[in-house]
């Protein structure tokens, strides 16, 4: 960011009634990086992109939050005040709390299984960076695909009858016939869960890439000649020094799944036996096809408040690690 | 954690590295050599394994897709291997041939050509303002990077789907290009203020003295110095538009307003049997084109995303 420019010293103090030679005005840098700018031009720069912006992201969720305390009686019927009754009802909703449940497994599966993957190849790829360049497309990859064709993908990869996961597992010894994927509940959550990752993954591996190579070589070549084994020196040197990264990236990836229906919708549909109902599913079943809209509101601003609480700790990391967050 | 050793120790410990480095150095013997050669062996594989399932948790997917797509519908139960027997591209044709997929397929590049001009025409006189002026709401770019984290697409479906029919929106085009664009604005912005900044003020001011107006400027020296930001950004609103699902799933009713994506999601469920093959060739159908255009301009998109995420 800019950095204040020095304070103008002794007789700067603008004239405006002098003559012309009179008007010592100080150095414009504080207001107006190039001279000769009219003031409007900032604005009428900015304003489309901020009100289009404002108008379409800022306003729908406050109008979504602010709608949450009404409800249709009747479909077709105008929307009536009724306080907090779309919460208590979410609350006292056998079906929520199941789908709060849902995100608590989707969200800290994701994390883990996300985290755990995303460190180690990240570390992998940091060996090679620079060298393999196709290694860099191929980490890109999955970045590219919609969610639906992930989706199309994985369940191909996971069919019970013909998937090459089942092949791969049926080859090993001992094994009579792997799991039905899809179609049983703990193994749809799994499932669903791997294709997340998979989608997910090439931002935090970038993420934790970028933080790795800023990393100082000192502190690495101090452990190494310490003593310290290759194992010490990724716990004592490189995971601290990588804290900021490692945060960022959890929070981000708990955003991810937390807000994410896409994935969901389209491999499992919440199903089987409501098996992978996370709430972000709940909101989408219970407005769009129940048609309870303002309810689906409720369960939406829900959602948009501990993801506000997530990005409360997005800021906070960022402040702590002086990180431009 | 940042300072670990105080500087006199570091200074020893560069003395000690140097005298390591020059004991390895100066051990000659061939037994030595051949112990380095194979540890050096071992490392290179240890090395290798982390990147081979690298290659193959990312590769996997879309290899399996590939092969079920040169299938027939028979063959998917009755031919596990990875290689087709016979293969053949009657999938392909099928859905080349196919209504929904030319239809979806140009609705795609609609949008998503749509969404990337109109993304680079607000975005970069924004970040120019927010980058080079001090003005009254220019602390609102720290409002705007957080903004998408605080409004993901689960909160924005019901109010714009509701607001898109108070206001006749609902199912164009051109809604989904805006809201799209909106989307992909804050990122956009973001990226390119960043980039602005990195332009030395002195070209700038020595053009203004030479006489060049706002508008030149931005066209001669901004905007060309700024290209690989702006191809950066541009590649990440097709994207958005080319991918994204959730949001067009509410905002279009019709078949013929339908994107690619929400087209192959209601191609799962029309049939009554899974038609494996026509799937998989309609999946590598959404994602050939944009990896086509994609390599095409990788370079300037990693570049940019590292150095967005490394800030």
């Amino acid at each position: 960011m800019t950095t204040t420019a020095p304070q103008p010293k002794g007789n700067f103090k603008p004239k405006r009634n002098g003559r012309w030679w009179q008007r010592k005005e100080p150095p414009r840098q504080e207001n107006n990086a190039i001279i000769g700018e009219r003031k409007s031009t900032p604005y009428l720069f900015s304003a489309p992109a901020i009100l289009l912006v404002a108008g379409l992201l800022g306003f729908p969720v406050l109008w979504g939050v602010w709608q949450s305390f009404y409800r249709r009686p009747r479909l077709g019927a105008p929307p009536e005040r009724v306080g907090i009754e779309n919460y208590s009802d979410m609350f006292s909703s056998d079906a929520f709390w199941d789908s709060l449940n849902k995100t608590a497994v989707f969200v800290s599966g994701s994390l883990i299984v996300g985290m755990v993957l995303g460190l180690f190849f990240a570390f992998a790829l940091f060996r090679v960076v620079g060298r393999l360049r196709f290694l860099r497309a191929v980490t890109i990859g999955p970045y590219i695909v919609s969610n639906v064709a992930a989706a199309v993908m994985f369940r191909i990869l996971f069919n019970a009858q013909f998937g090459t996961m089942n092949q791969v597992i049926e080859w090993l010894p001992f094994v009579d016939s792997g799991p039905r994927w899809l179609a049983d509940p703990f193994w749809a959550m799994v499932t669903v869960i791997f294709t997340q990752v998979w989608t997910d993954l090439p931002l935090v591996i970038l993420l934790l890439l970028g933080g790795l190579m800023t990393i100082d070589n000192a502190h690495l070549d101090a452990a190494l000649v310490d003593g310290a084994s290759g194992w010490n020196r990724a716990r004592h040197v490189t995971i601290p020094l990588l804290a900021p990264q490692i945060l960022i990236s959890v929070v981000w990836l708990s955003y991810s799944t937390l807000t994410g229906l896409g994935v969901v919708l389209a491999l499992t549909g919440g199903g089987p036996l409501k098996a992978t109902q996370t709430m972000a599913m709940e909101m989408y079943t219970v407005a769009f096809r129940n048609l309870e809209f303002n309810q689906g509101l409720a369960i939406a601003t829900f959602v948009l408040v501990l993801n506000a609480l997530l990005t409360l700790a997005y800021i906070r990391i960022g402040r702590r690690y002086d990180y431009d967050a | 954690m940042t300072d670990i050793l105080p500087p006199d120790e570091i200074a020893a410990d560069t003395i000690a590295e140097e005298s390591l480095q020059a004991s390895e150095r100066d051990v000659p013997g061939l037994g030595l050599a051949v112990g380095s050669r194979a540890k050096r062996l071992l490392r290179s594989i240890l090395i290798a394994i982390p990147l081979i399932a690298l290659v193959v948790w990312t590769v996997t997917p879309f290899l399996v897709t590939l092969s079920i797509s040169f299938k027939d519908k028979v063959e998917v139960f009755s031919d596990p291997s990875l290689i087709p027997a016979n293969p053949s591209l009657n999938a392909y044709t099928d859905v080349l041939a196919s209504d929904s997929f030319t239809t979806s397929f140009t609705n795609s590049v609609v949008v998503g050509v749509g969404t990337t001009v109109l993304t680079i025409l607000l975005a970069v006189p924004a970040a120019y303002a927010f980058a080079r002026f001090r003005f009254r709401g220019r602390h609102l770019l720290l409002l705007f990077t957080l903004l998408p984290r605080l409004t993901p697409s689960i909160g924005l479906m019901i109010p714009i789907y509701r607001i898109a029919i108070a206001t006749n929106m609902l199912d164009k085009r051109i809604t989904l290009i805006i809201v799209y664009t909106a989307m992909l604005l804050p990122l956009g912005v973001w990226l390119l203020v960043g980039f602005f900044q990195a332009i030395p003020r002195d070209i700038e001011e020595a053009a203004n003295v030479d006489g060049a107006s706002l508008w030149g400027r931005l066209r001669h020296i901004v905007v060309p110095l700024a290209a690989p930001a702006m191809i950066t950004v541009g590649v990440l609103a097709f994207r958005e538009a080319w991918n994204e699902f959730t949001l067009v799933l509410v905002l279009v009713n019709s078949p013929g307003n339908r994107t690619l994506p929400f087209e192959l999601y209601k191609l799962q469920g029309v049939e009554g049997i899974a038609d494996y093959p026509i799937e998989a060739a309609f999946t590598v159908l959404t994602i050939v084109p944009f990896i086509l255009f994609y390599t095409f301009v990788e370079k300037h998109v990693v570049a940019g995303l590292i150095s967005g995420s490394g800030k």
